[in-house]
């Protein structure tokens, strides 16, 4: 199958969500191949899932201080932060290889991708249902899918580095009294590449390792391209009208 | 009165139910959460027809409410939210 390659480095929150919205709707009115992006964050941003509510997850006043973006995805899952990080998203028509029925099956299909961009780094990586990759039991790589407009769209992140005390200073947590002990768990229960390479690897390098998982997991031609007006355009109003708007952020 | 009730569940997700009631009645439900549902404007229109529904009804209606055709849940099942639904009402008639 041919993919279309984009690379569009970092955006704030409101555009890259609105950026994977413009696509989506590309690829379902056919302007646009089945495509796969990697991008980054920044500023840092924490973005909730399409069920949560955001004053319930997230620190708005902590965020606000700290200059990190705070946005409503229209992908369901948890809250993320996303700091040290890349993001890959990938938009496909319902019923093509990657975007079966079975919505488990699928994110087992395109997590398939990141696993074998992780081998390409010498990380021995596994699928973690429901929406997780690990590694050495700990995971690097959360992942969220949605369908809509008879399209397929997953996107997910790869942990780089992580910081998890900075993470909870902008996350609310379930009970404060258990703060403590939530954030010593998700220190064992979570790592980062850094961590597992002993390290430092940066966004190229981990792009071109993703680029190659990717291609070979899937047996995808990726061609590399740009994103075109209509979608630039599209993702800029979203951004402005939707993901940018306490309407939407706030609205569950 | 706002009801609100944490639940995870066993290998899913959570479930962060938050339910207005007054004399009986549901005035609002609101099922929020780390789950996926798709669509996801399926899974609101679930909640939104609990609005009005007596109370001790939820665990019947709700089942029937999430378990609509073309809906599907992941992290959590219909039976799940359904429990955790009738536990947020349970809990206030526990003085």
């Amino acid at each position: 199958m041919k993919f279309r390659y984009l690379d569009t480095g970092a955006m704030p929150a409101a555009l890259n969500m609105g950026i994977d919205e413009a696509l989506l709707r590309a690829v379902s009115g056919r302007r646009s191949p089945p495509t796969l992006r990697l991008y980054r964050w920044e500023p840092s941003a924490v973005t909730i899932g399409y069920f949560q509510g955001m004053t319930e997850e997230v620190n708005l006043e902590a965020c606000r201080r700290s200059g990190v973006d705070a946005v409503r995805r229209i992908t369901g899952g948890g809250a993320v932060f996303h700091d040290a990080e890349i993001t890959y998203s990938v938009v496909v028509p319902e019923g093509s290889p990657l975007a079966p029925h079975d919505i488990l099956e699928s994110y087992r299909l395109v997590c398939s991708g990141v696993i074998a961009g992780m081998t390409v780094l010498g990380i021995d990586a596994a699928f973690a249902p429901i929406n997780d990759i690990v590694a050495q039991g700990r995971k690097i790589s959360g992942n969220a899918q949605t369908r809509k407009l008879g399209c397929m769209l997953q996107h997910g992140t790869i942990l780089l580095d992580v910081d998890v005390d900075r993470m909870f200073s902008l996350l609310l947590v379930p009970q404060e009294k258990l703060r403590g002990k939530l954030i010593d768990d998700v220190k064992e229960r979570v790592t980062g590449l850094k961590s597992l390479l002993g390290l430092e690897i940066g966004y190229a390098e981990t792009a071109a390792a993703l680029k190659a998982g990717f291609s070979s997991a899937w047996s995808a031609e990726l061609e590399p391209g740009e994103l075109s007006m209509d979608e630039l355009r599209t993702g800029n109003e979203i951004a402005a009208e939707k993901f940018g708007t306490d309407i939407w952020n706030l609205r569950r | 009165m706002i009801l609100r009730h944490i639940e995870k569940i066993p290998a899913g997700k959570l479930l962060r139910i938050e339910l207005d009631v007054e004399d009986g009645i549901l005035l609002h439900t609101l099922v929020r959460g780390d789950f996926f549902a798709h669509p996801e404007e399926d899974f609101e229109a679930a909640e939104a027809e609990l609005s009005g529904i007596p109370s001790n009804r939820i665990v019947e209606l709700a089942t029937r409410a999430f378990s609509r055709p073309g809906l599907s849940i992941i992290g959590a099942t219909a039976a799940d939210i359904a429990t955790a639904l009738g536990r947020a009402i349970d809990e206030i008639q526990v003085p």
